[in-house]
């Protein structure tokens, strides 16, 4: 599709500068506050994915290790929104931004690979889905965020010495 | 036969150091569908400072044996490095070496 081609990351002096074409910008908008919605409400399954076990041979020490983090996490997770939503029609990103992009877009990812079944669906819904399948606006999003997080992966790359 | 010889200063230990006696923890990341192979080694390259041949080689190790060791130490910096895997959206877990 020709709307991929347009360039939406870029390493310029030591930054990636964001530069999102008016649909994604649109989409991102919405997405974004459900997935606010989302960690607030803390009661839907399919946050399981982000806030895996950490303890899995030990349901004790996972509830010590939850009770520690959880706060955190989520606060962390809030905040990285936030920075997102901030850059949308165009900003540049330092570490702290890419950091807070990345984990944004995964953490939308994360989240629809548990609406779509991933785990048992494998790696493509789109090619999957029959067409008419309700779920196919999801794999839809789902691609794209995951061609957009590559993206910037790409260009966050050029941050690294080698 | 040997004399103990006198300390001439409290050895300087630190604090987080005195659990070297416990079994050292480790962390590791487990395959999953949904994360970016790419993502995946710019995050162990990011928290762990990995060259990227070592970074690459452990996702590898991940998407293939299903799981990679990535890193380890005591329970503090075990649980840290955890957290910050699950800050970026990987599935990582911590256990003690026995």
């Amino acid at each position: 599709m020709s709307v991929f081609r347009h360039r939406r990351f870029r390493w310029v002096d030591d930054v990636v500068r964001v530069d999102l074409p008016a649909d994604d910008q649109d989409l991102l908008r919405t997405v974004l506050p459900q997935l606010r919605e989302m960690l607030m409400a803390a009661d839907d399954p399919a946050l399981h994915r982000l806030n895996p076990p950490a303890r899995a041979d030990d349901e004790k020490a996972e509830a010590a290790y939850r009770e520690m983090v959880d706060d955190d996490l989520l606060i962390q997770r809030l905040e990285a929104i936030e920075i997102v939503e901030e850059g949308i029609d165009g900003v540049d990103l330092d570490e702290s931004g890419i950091t807070a992009w990345m984990q944004s877009l995964n953490a939308l990812r994360l989240v629809l690979a548990a609406r779509l079944d991933i785990d048992i669906m494998g790696h493509d819904p789109i090619e999957d889905l029959d067409d008419d399948d309700p779920r196919m606006p999801i794999a839809a999003v789902y691609e794209w965020l995951g061609f957009l997080l590559g993206s910037l992966v790409d260009e966050a790359m050029n941050g690294f010495d080698d | 036969m040997t004399a103990p010889t006198a300390p001439t200063a409290t050895p300087d230990v630190d604090v987080d150091d005195s659990v070297a006696f416990d079994h050292p923890w480790k962390v590791l990341v487990w395959d999953d569908p949904v994360n970016l192979m790419t993502y995946v080694a710019f995050v162990f390259r990011k928290l762990f400072g990995f060259s990227r041949a070592k970074a690459d080689q452990l996702m590898m190790q991940v998407h293939i044996e299903g799981r990679a060791v990535v890193s380890s130490g005591n329970k503090e910096k075990a649980e840290l490095d955890v957290f910050r895997l699950h800050e970026h959206g990987l599935w990582a877990t911590l256990e003690q070496d026995s």
